[in-house]
């Protein structure tokens, strides 16, 4: 059983008489220790597909499966512990990015003590334990993922879901998010990201293309045979 | 000169002058999956090529000895020529995508092929995407430039991927505007 099934899921949105659709009978698993990749342009319905992933808004059609029940029971009871939601936003910007991990910890009752061991853990755990203590509107772009995902990491979830890992982050820094992710797969966590770029699909063990809401991504195996019809073994040159 | 070999070999003489052998096992390393040499003697094929045409020149005194190594070093005049041969391959890339363009738009009468065509082509661009190594940068600094190759070569890759897949949303829009007649006219 998948951690994570979307069953034929549809969403729209209705903007005064017109009404949009923005997710057309999706359907995709996410195993745990996969890392998952959706490719979309702007406006291809990425963003809205992880906030149904994550149960944040429900579909209207079809259903999310989490751990094998249906996600519109106890969304709420999920989301934050078995389901992280990676979020950019790191607030107002003139709280340490400790505090900022700490914040969500203590809202769920941790002790402060405790809260703080994890949250440091979790800084640690994304490469960000040195912005600990700086306020997080002095972090950069890279920085700030990290932090925003440390923040998801201390509650121990079971499946990730970050919309744009990479965007805005400097070129230099892209490989390093996107090891993070690889590794939190390696870990056994299920990661599910979206991405406009190419670059962010380098290292996942699955990849799928969002297009105007319908999702695509044939088997691994079509895939490879694709690619190996493409591909020429080598070229025989003469001198 | 055509053969991509010997623009290749005068790349590793630029890189570091050297003698056949010892090019023949750098070839085989930097450009496996890319080129072959159809044998070691391949090499020194070539390098009487380059030599011909004053792109490589013999280093002074590596003839001497019982087993004489005659090293090559690039010329200025290779190293010239070697940048702008570099700097064609652009063209080179421009002119193949031309081309698949070019045939993809004879389906226009029948644009349904044509979106199979180019679904197959989203799904190989990000299976190719999908699978290029990750190189965190520091990695890079530490193990120099052979990483550093590989990682110019990967992002080279990435970026091209990504303009190609942005550029298939592009041409499926397009294909299903075309008008309903085109449609019936299979």
């Amino acid at each position: 059983m998948s951690l994570l099934e979307l069953r034929q899921v549809g969403k729209r949105y209705r903007e005064g008489q017109l009404e949009r659709t923005v997710l057309r009978e999706v359907s995709v698993q996410i195993d745990s220790g996969e890392l998952a990749i959706v490719w979309g342009l702007r406006g291809s319905g990425r963003s809205t597909l992880l906030r149904v992933a994550a149960g944040i808004e429900a579909p209207d059609d079809g259903v999310v499966l989490f751990d094998g029940r249906d996600l519109a029971d106890r969304s709420e009871e999920v989301l934050g512990a078995g389901i992280g939601y990676c979020q950019k936003f790191l607030g107002s910007g003139s709280q340490p990015a400790l505090e900022i991990v700490m914040m969500p910890l203590l809202a769920a009752g941790v002790p402060t003590a405790h809260a703080r061991a994890r949250a440091r853990g979790a800084l640690e755990r994304t490469g960000a334990v040195a912005c600990a203590t700086r306020r997080t509107s002095a972090l950069d772009t890279a920085e700030t993922v990290r932090v925003a995902l440390a923040r998801v990491l201390a509650h121990r979830p079971r499946l990730v879901l970050v919309d744009d890992p990479i965007q805005g982050v400097d070129l230099f820094e892209r490989d390093g998010i996107l090891s993070l992710l690889r590794s939190l797969a390696d870990d056994g966590i299920a990661v599910l990201a979206s991405t406009a770029e190419a670059t962010a699909l380098s290292g996942a063990d699955r990849t799928l293309a969002l297009t105007e809401g319908e999702l695509r991504g044939a088997p691994q195996q079509e895939l490879a045979t694709v690619v190996a019809l493409r591909r020429p073994a080598g070229r025989r040159a003469s001198a | 000169m055509q053969s991509q070999v010997n623009w290749a070999l005068l790349g590793l003489v630029i890189e570091r002058p050297s003698y056949a052998y010892e090019l023949a096992r750098r070839f085989e390393r930097t450009y496996e999956g890319v080129l072959t040499l159809s044998s070691v003697s391949h090499v020194y094929t070539a390098l009487a090529a380059l030599k011909d045409r004053a792109l490589v020149e013999e280093l002074p005194g590596t003839r001497a000895g019982r087993q004489p190594k005659p090293h090559y070093r690039a010329t200025p005049k290779g190293l010239e020529d070697y940048r702008q041969w570099l700097a064609a391959q652009l063209d080179e890339d421009l002119r193949r995508q031309r081309l698949f363009v070019l045939s993809l738009s004879t389906f226009t009468r029948d644009p349904q092929a044509a979106l199979e065509v180019l679904a197959l082509y989203e799904q190989a661009c990000m299976s190719e995407a999908q699978s290029i190594p990750l190189a965190p940068r520091a990695e890079v600094c530490a193990n120099g430039a052979p990483e550093l190759a590989a990682r110019l070569l990967a992002e080279d890759s990435r970026l091209a991927l990504g303009a190609k897949l942005a550029w298939v949303q592009y041409a499926r829009r397009e294909l299903r505007a075309l008008p309903d007649t085109q449609v019936l006219g299979r």
